[in-house]
């Protein structure tokens, strides 16, 4: 069984020393938790350690001999196998394949025996506990939780001894976060050597028997769960405390926005009401149709039946681009893919909501585009060399500060977020529940699809239940508990 | 300064240019560097020049259009035959020329921006019926225009002709719109990110349409263009003009993907093919290799560029 050694560990991009001298030592049977703000130089050490990128300095041993891990292909024959943070599936292929990509079983004549992929298949979903995942349904066709949990099942397939695990559970419900750990504890039993990547506090102590923290790429001690709290490991990880939020209310009386009825295909019946300065908050398993149901109220999807009312004006919208220029603003949950143009800088992407913004008269002006972005930087405090950086080269959390700052600059009435905080770090996490609160304090509606309940629990006013695109229920800030919110989005 | 020519195309193309055309001086300064042969090297490629601002448009946002030779060659015809044989005043035919060829903009791009089609598909299939309907309208040609019509692509303004002034017009009006309008803004985000760019209130499809409907336009005028300063309209007009301009404008610092591009750097791309190609009839090079080598040129300066911005990037 495999005994990991990292030694000295460093490794530089121009600009920026992503890896400072890191060690950490991961043991047979163990879980090993590696925490750390985004742009900590966790990705980098598990790319490192993937193969993918060549440490300039250091030393890696497994099983006490040194080894130069140079492609992606030696970590595999070394026995390392990582659940990437980004989905590396293929959308038009079924399951089966992706999961046995490149390692399918073959007669001696080189052809693929797809019956023996399917049930080697059908077998490793079972352990996973997926067995409602046909191996033969493509990945297109799968929710995110079920795609991650693939990608979780085509890491183990290659039956790996150094394990390792990068944010495995942004994506997932309950139901697939309770599998995934018992998993991980057979892992451990059977002597795997496991690292845990993740932003969740929660699951680093109820998982994690090591607990390794970086912070600006140096490691910064490597600690007994039950020797340290959550409270010093944030401070370890951040450099400073954080306040826990205020559960100050903005509420006022007006009445802002009202959903009648709205149903369409992925859910049904669902009315509610948004007022002046109210934080609402939609609970549910992933795949219960909140997503759907705040897409179909921002245009960008069609619904069948149903008024949606904002300002005692009802909306007939086909196309987000009215429902902008009425005073909303969504930021959806797949931030690289639906929310942020990556390969253009900071300025575009901010400007991007709102492209009048940048006229002087009647021709866009470069300059005012800068001086928006730059003050939007200063107030949402981005961290970034300039705003003609590509946004790609940001980290998680300042990305979805550019998506806000862009929404902020078209001045909404109504700010509807999906998943604000998935895959941010600690920090950014509060910066923007404080950059929410304010726009609350400012009279704004703001609804919040979130998995995250403890964020619900910190920052809503109300909470709505959606199950299976059905409202299942209603709960006031002081009633509820993650207790309730799950026994109303469950059975 | 060196970090911005590596990372702006039109600075290190502008660069690329300088060289070759102080070293071809050099090599042959009776020849090379007269005002008689860049007129005729500008000439050469004005019309290419055109098509690719609208090629540069479309890649831009992330589509391309294969069928623009073809529409070269349409417009010309339709034009010739409207004003010989059926007599037609000339601005009319050059009008109905246009309107023609923003037609076949339109369906390319109501069937690739609404029904989904695939835009190599659906370009690649028009290409095909538009030649067929521009041999169907000419047989094998339409000579004998009218003396004002071949006036426009054959007179000379201050020493210049008139396809090269088109061609500057072109180039500065497109540069202008994508500078300093937000309509033609909207294509950077389309070609950054579709989906996102839907999302931020940005009318995808309604801009997708235009673009092919901008370029069908702009090769319409091309091809009337090219038919008056032949004198004569061919159906044979504009083939392999579509891959010439593909060509150009890549080399000019667009991308297959997407998101990227500036207005001048087709016109740049095109310069230095037309310039390199100048150079090789100079240096009396076969005609056979003339392609080969533009191929490997092609492919060369991709690459360096590549390796270059890798080197340089500032991120991992």
């Amino acid at each position: 069984m495999a005994h990991l050694s990292l030694k000295n560990i460093c490794k530089s991009f121009p600009g920026v020393k992503a890896l400072d001298a890191v060690e950490l030592t991961v043991l047979p049977g163990e879980i090993h938790a590696l925490c750390g703000e985004n742009g900590a130089g966790k990705s980098t050490l598990m790319n490192v350690l993937a193969g993918n990128l060549q440490p300039d300095d250091g030393t890696i041993n497994i099983n006490g001999q040194q080894q130069i891990i140079d492609t992606p292909q030696t970590a595999f024959s070394l026995g390392i196998s990582i659940v990437y943070q980004h989905l590396s599936l293929v959308d038009n292929l079924n399951v089966a394949e992706n999961i046995f990509a490149n390692q399918q079983p073959k007669n001696k004549f080189g052809v693929i025996q797809f019956d023996k992929l399917y049930q080697q298949t059908t077998s490793l979903l079972q352990q996973l506990n997926l067995s409602e995942i046909n191996p033969r349904t493509l990945v297109s066709k799968l929710s995110p939780a079920q795609k991650q949990m693939v990608e979780i099942a085509k890491a183990l397939s290659k039956k790996p001894s150094i394990f390792i695990l990068d944010e495995p559970t942004a994506s997932l419900t309950e139901k697939e976060t309770t599998s995934l750990f018992s998993i991980l504890q057979k892992l451990k039993s059977e002597g795997v050597a496991i690292i845990y990547i993740s932003h969740r506090l929660e699951e680093i102590f109820l998982l994690a028997g090591r607990i390794s923290i970086l912070k600006d790429g140096k490691y910064q001690g490597t600690f007994l769960q039950k020797d340290i709290t959550k409270h010093e490991l944030i401070k370890r990880m951040v450099g400073r405390e954080l306040v826990t939020l205020k559960a100050a209310s903005h509420l006022q009386a007006g009445l802002l926005l009202s959903v009648k009825k709205l149903t369409a295909k992925r859910f049904n019946n669902i009315s509610f009401q948004l007022h002046c300065g109210e934080i609402l908050g939609l609970a549910g398993l992933a795949g219960a149709g909140r997503t759907e149901i705040v897409r179909a109220i921002f245009g960008a999807d069609d619904f069948a039946s149903g008024e949606i009312i904002l300002k005692n004006e009802k909306l007939h919208i086909s196309h987000p681009a009215e429902s902008i220029s009425k005073g909303m603003a969504f930021v959806p949950e797949e931030r690289k893919s639906l929310g942020l143009f990556p390969e253009m800088p900071i300025l575009d992407n901010i400007i991007s909501g709102k492209l009048s913004n940048a006229l002087v008269g009647r021709w866009y002006n470069r300059d005012k585009v800068k001086q928006l972005a730059l003050t939007s930087k200063n107030k949402l405090n981005i961290v970034t060399p300039g705003v003609q950086q590509k946004v790609n080269n940001l980290s998680g959390g300042n990305q979805q500060k550019v998506v806000l700052a862009k929404w902020l600059l078209t001045n909404p009435d109504v700010l509807i977020i999906d998943e604000p905080t998935v895959g941010i770090d600690v920090g950014a996490k509060f910066e923007i529940y404080e950059i929410l609160k304010s726009l609350a304090a400012a009279g704004k509606g703001i609804i919040i699809v979130s998995s995250d309940l403890p964020e619900l629990l910190g920052i809503c006013d109300r909470i709505l239940v959606i199950k299976k695109g059905m409202l299942a229920g209603e709960l006031l800030h002081s009633e509820a508990t993650e207790e309730k919110i799950m026994a109303l989005a469950s059975n | 300064m060196f970090k911005k020519i590596i990372e702006e195309r039109i600075y290190s193309l502008l660069v690329l240019l300088m060289l070759v055309c102080v070293i071809a001086s050099l090599v042959f300064p009776a020849t090379f560097p007269t005002f008689e042969n860049f007129s005729q090297i500008l000439l050469n490629l004005s019309i290419d020049t055109i098509v690719a601002v609208g090629m540069m448009l479309l890649l831009i946002s992330g589509a391309f259009d294969l069928s623009v030779g073809s529409v070269v060659a349409f417009s010309g015809c339709l034009t010739a035959l409207l004003m010989h044989s059926f007599n037609m005043p000339v601005p009319l035919a050059i009008l109905t020329g246009i309107a023609g060829s923003v037609l076949i903009g339109l369906i390319n791009g109501w069937l690739i921006a609404y029904k989904d089609i695939n835009p190599m598909i659906q370009t690649l299939a028009m290409m095909g019926i538009v030649r067929g309907a521009a041999l169907m309208l000419s047989g094998s040609g339409v000579q004998n225009l009218p003396y004002w019509f071949n006036a426009i692509g054959q007179s000379k303004l201050m020493g210049i002709q008139m396809p090269i002034w088109f061609m500057l017009i072109t180039v500065i009006v497109f540069t202008f719109l994508l500078n300093k309008t937000i309509l033609f803004r909207r294509y950077y985000y389309i070609g950054g990110n579709e989906k996102a760019a839907d999302l931020s209130g940005i009318r995808v499809k309604r801009m997708k349409m235009l673009g092919f409907v901008l370029t069908a336009m702009l090769a319409g005028i091309a091809g009337i263009l090219l038919s008056s300063r032949l004198g004569a309209a061919l159906p044979t007009m504009g083939r392999g003009l579509e891959l010439r301009v593909i060509t150009a404008v890549i080399l000019g610092g667009a991308s297959l993907s997407g998101g990227y591009g500036k207005i001048p750097g087709a016109l740049l791309g095109a310069l230095f093919m037309g310039i390199i190609a100048n150079i090789m009839v100079i240096s009396r090079v076969s005609g056979y290799w003339q392609e080969i080598i533009l191929g490997f040129i092609l492919i060369g300066t991709l690459w360096l560029d590549k390796a270059l911005q890798k080197k340089y990037s500032s991120n991992s």
